[in-house]
């Protein structure tokens, strides 16, 4: 008996340390490192780049689905760009608008203003899809992807934070900026222009939104690591 | 993606429909010169065109162009004629600016990349003299008109063919257009690639994937293929133009086919010379056995099996020396001498044997003819001369004087065999009858213990005594233990040789006696020592004959082969003659022999005293009847 239960043991524990070294070699199961865990795995920089421009390339597609299937449901006129009559509520934000301004400007201005992007759009697109569920003929597909879309900008929020903290522990960039810790903060003053804003207008500007962030990224990381996928 | 969005909501409700029929009034309610940012197939013809942009397209997403048309307008067709202008909406107090550069060979407007902004919106408007022509439509954002240029350097390479040589998988592989700045990561750009058979039409498309190069699989061999490329910007739907097709033909390519047989003739050609070895090993399995391990000499003779010598059954054994029950061995005798065509071997009679000898019908010639019974067991060291054991090329006479020979049964099986020679073989026999008074001789003969030799073939006689009997002597010298009074022996064997036989011989101490009673002398007996074990009765029994044998000293010159007279020795060993010369025939026809001389041979005398030197060879009876005169 005593032998038996000894096996059974041995087994056990071998089972153990197997699920444990499974884990620790995956490198997608590891959960993310916060607040300096110890025995977390940690991501390397080039892999949190590569995260988050996936990330945001997903995002742009369904920010571009959405608009055309709004654009082919809804259709105001062939081309609404015209008649646009506001800016986007982020037109405030300065974004460089051609190449050689993004690989002009300084990373952490990069970065910042793709945080700011970013938590601008949280709010509004929640809005947007709540306002959407209320119409019968937008389709189930559509609905949800609008309910897809707000959680992906906050996680995309949330990884590119991340990863300036590791940029920042690397020394990559410097802890100059403040703002990259609390970007909520920069939003308190522009909380109520984009409930004016139709629809249309909002999934028209997101998209555009959402291919600038999708752009800067890839400026960053062909800038910073630009090992692999440049 | 849209169509697949459109196919399903069709299904969903009928307010789709309606807003669908809704759409397609629009769609005719729109104004001729619409905007190239939509494509426009259905246009109303005929009302005039306006003067419109047909497109404006960027290949890099840094500058981009426009072209415009007339229309209808043939007027305005001339360059200059009409200008065009845009509006570029990056602040609320923006103005509308003259295109910065003008191609007017293809009316086209270019803007450099210092009036390119990204992510803004572009109104472009076409004025005249003092008309303006604008079109709300004619609004976009650089991103949204990107088309890439098609990817470059297409090369493709065989993967591999499948195992029934029908079809094959082929990699084609391109670079990126080089004005699409990939490496700063500026634009992401998706590639579709399109192949079709050479001459047909349709084209197939693969699914659209971002990297540089693509598997296509299932092409059959034989045909041509044509293959082209395009691009496009990642989560955008303006594709570039197709590249350059390139063609892939699949021929037969037996490169790969070309090293299979190799291996496969390799592999066999390695079996078959395996198979080879193995072959030849096993059918010259005998000859490396012999070269391996060589036969261990074992006696042997030939037609006599192991077992019988084994087992010790001396009977039986006998019994087939003998050439008892026709079934025996009676090939010996001639295979013996084959070399010697003249010797005759001479049978014995059975019947002429005494009474006494008749009742042993198994018992071996000699035994009949000395009315011996079958003596056992007696110790004899026989020698090699002793063995006349029937030439056989399997049996080894390693050695004359075999160790391995004391026991009783081989001993007797040694017995059993004829004595016949001297160390010398090669003399010759002869058999001579002759006059022997040597009966004092004889009855010494009969004092010792004397052994028993079973000689059935052939037995020299030595000697005759007066009384008809027959002396053999084996012949051996290591036969004799016992003490014997030393008999003359004759030894056969031509004059040269017989010196040495003489101190040989004196050595033996052999006699033995037989009777020959084969008056017809076919061939001639052998002589052989037999020795007495009993005395006087194995002795007496063999005079069948009127023993009125002239004395053996009258000894008369007859044309008898030579014998070399030796006066017998020591007590131990007797020298024996194999054979003896027959000098004369009685008139009872029996032999009558030379006796052997007392004295001691003269050394080195050939020639006995009594004796006159004869020559040897066979007997005609002629000359036996000269010997019988």
């Amino acid at each position: 008996m005593p032998g038996h239960i000894r096996s059974v043991c041995v087994v056990w524990v071998v089972f153990v340390c197997l699920m444990f070294c499974s884990r620790l070699t995956t490198v997608g199961a590891a959960p993310p490192c916060t607040n300096a865990q110890a025995g977390c795995h940690v991501l390397s920089l080039a892999n949190l780049f590569d995260r988050v421009i996936q990330h945001s390339a997903r995002m742009h597609g369904i920010s571009n689905d959405l608009h055309s299937e709004f654009e082919l449901y809804f259709l105001p006129s062939k081309n609404q760009i015209g008649r646009v009559s506001r800016n986007c509520h982020t037109s405030s934000i300065l974004t460089p608008n051609g190449k050689e301004n993004a690989q002009r400007m300084a990373r952490e201005e990069l970065t910042e203003v793709i945080l700011k992007l970013l938590v601008a759009w949280r709010d509004p697109l929640s809005h947007f899809h709540q306002s959407m569920a209320r119409h019968h003929d937008f389709n189930n597909f559509s609905s949800n992807k609008s309910l897809e879309i707000s959680d992906m900008v906050h996680e995309l929020q949330k990884g590119v934070q991340k990863m300036v903290e590791k940029m920042q522990m690397l020394g990559i960039m410097s802890n100059s900026v403040s703002s990259l810790a609390s970007p909520e903060a920069l939003l308190e003053s522009d909380s109520a222009e984009w409930r004016l804003m139709k629809n249309y207008d909002l999934l028209y500007c997101f998209r555009r939104d959402s291919n600038k962030v999708q752009n800067y990224l890839k400026i960053l990381k062909c800038r910073i690591v630009p090992e692999y996928g440049c | 993606m849209a169509t697949s969005s459109s196919s399903s909501s069709f299904s969903s409700s009928s307010c789709n429909i309606l807003l669908l029929l809704f759409i397609s009034s629009l769609d005719w309610l729109s104004p001729p010169g619409s905007a190239f940012l939509i494509d426009q197939d259905h246009m109303t013809s005929s009302a005039p065109l306006e003067p419109h942009f047909t497109e404006c397209i960027s290949r890099d997403q840094e500058t981009f162009r426009c072209w415009w048309s007339p229309g209808t307008f043939q007027n305005l067709s001339s360059p200059g004629a009409l200008r065009v202008f845009y509006l570029r909406k990056d602040s609320p107090t923006s103005e509308w600016k003259e295109c910065p550069e003008y191609v007017h060979s293809t009316r086209e407007c270019f803007f450099d990349i210092n009036h390119t902004s990204i992510w803004i919106p572009y109104c472009m408007q076409l004025r005249s003299q003092n008309i303006t022509y604008f079109n709300e439509e004619d609004c976009f954002t650089v991103e949204n008109i990107v088309r890439p240029d098609p990817p470059v350097s297409l090369n493709w390479t065989l993967l591999n063919i499948s195992p029934s040589g029908v079809s094959y998988d082929v990699m084609v592989s391109w670079e990126p257009p080089p004005s699409a700045d990939v490496e700063a990561g500026w634009m992401r750009i998706e590639y579709e690639i399109q192949y079709r058979e050479r001459n047909t039409t349709n084209w197939e498309a693969l699914e659209i994937q971002p990297h540089t190069q693509q598997t296509i699989y299932g092409l059959h061999i034989g045909r041509e293929y044509e293959v082209h490329i395009r691009c496009r910007m990642q989560a955008f739907t303006k594709f570039g133009e197709f590249s350059e097709s390139i063609f892939i033909q699949g021929t037969e390519i037996p490169i790969k086919e070309s090293t299979v047989p190799l291996t496969v003739v390799l592999i066999f050609g390695i079996v078959g010379i395996l198979i080879l070895i193995m072959l030849i090993v096993i059918s010259q399995q005998h000859r490396l056995m012999m070269v391996l391990l060589p036969p261990v000499p074992v006696p042997k003779i030939k037609g006599i099996d192991s077992e019988l010598l084994k087992k010790g059954k001396l009977d039986d054994l006998n019994f087939i020396l003998s050439g008892g029950g026709m079934g025996g061995l009676p090939t010996y005798l001639p295979d013996f001498y084959q070399d010697e065509p003249w010797v005759e071997f001479i049978e014995v009679d059975a019947e002429d044997t005494d009474g006494e000898v008749k009742e042993d019908n198994r018992d071996s010639d000699t035994q009949r003819l000395l009315g011996l019974p079958e003596l056992v067991s007696h110790h004899m060291n026989i020698g090699c001369s002793n063995s006349i054991s029937f030439p056989d090329g399997d049996s080894g006479r390693a050695s004359c004087y075999d160790p391995d020979m004391p026991e009783q049964d081989t001993l007797m099986l040694m017995a059993t065999l004829l004595p016949g020679q001297p160390d010398n073989d090669e003399a010759s026999l002869e058999v001579l009858a002759t006059e022997r008074n040597e009966r004092p001789l004889i009855q010494t003969q009969n004092e010792g213990p004397q052994t028993w030799v079973n000689t059935d073939f052939y037995a020299q006689v030595s000697n005759v005594m007066p009384s008809g009997g027959v002396v053999l002597s084996p012949g051996q010298q290591l036969r004799i233990q016992e003490s014997i009074s030393a008999t003359e022996e004759e030894k056969k064997g031509k004059e040269s040789e017989d010196c040495k036989e003489a101190e040989e011989q004196k050595q033996k101490d052999l006699q033995f006696h037989l009777l020959v009673v084969d008056p017809e002398g076919k061939g001639y007996t052998t002589e052989s020592n037999v020795r007495q074990i009993s005395t006087p009765p194995s002795y007496q029994t063999i005079h069948p004959q009127p023993e009125e044998t002239k004395p053996a000293a009258t000894t008369e010159d007859n044309p008898s082969p030579y014998i070399l007279p030796e006066s017998p020795h020591s007590p131990f060993f007797a020298p024996v003659a194999d054979y003896t010369v027959v000098q004369e025939l009685d008139s009872h026809h029996s032999l009558l022999l030379n006796p052997p001389p007392r004295q001691s041979p003269p050394p080195c005398l050939p020639q006995h005293p009594l004796k006159t030197p004869m020559p040897v060879g066979y007997i005609t009876p002629d000359l036996l009847g000269n010997i019988s005169q």
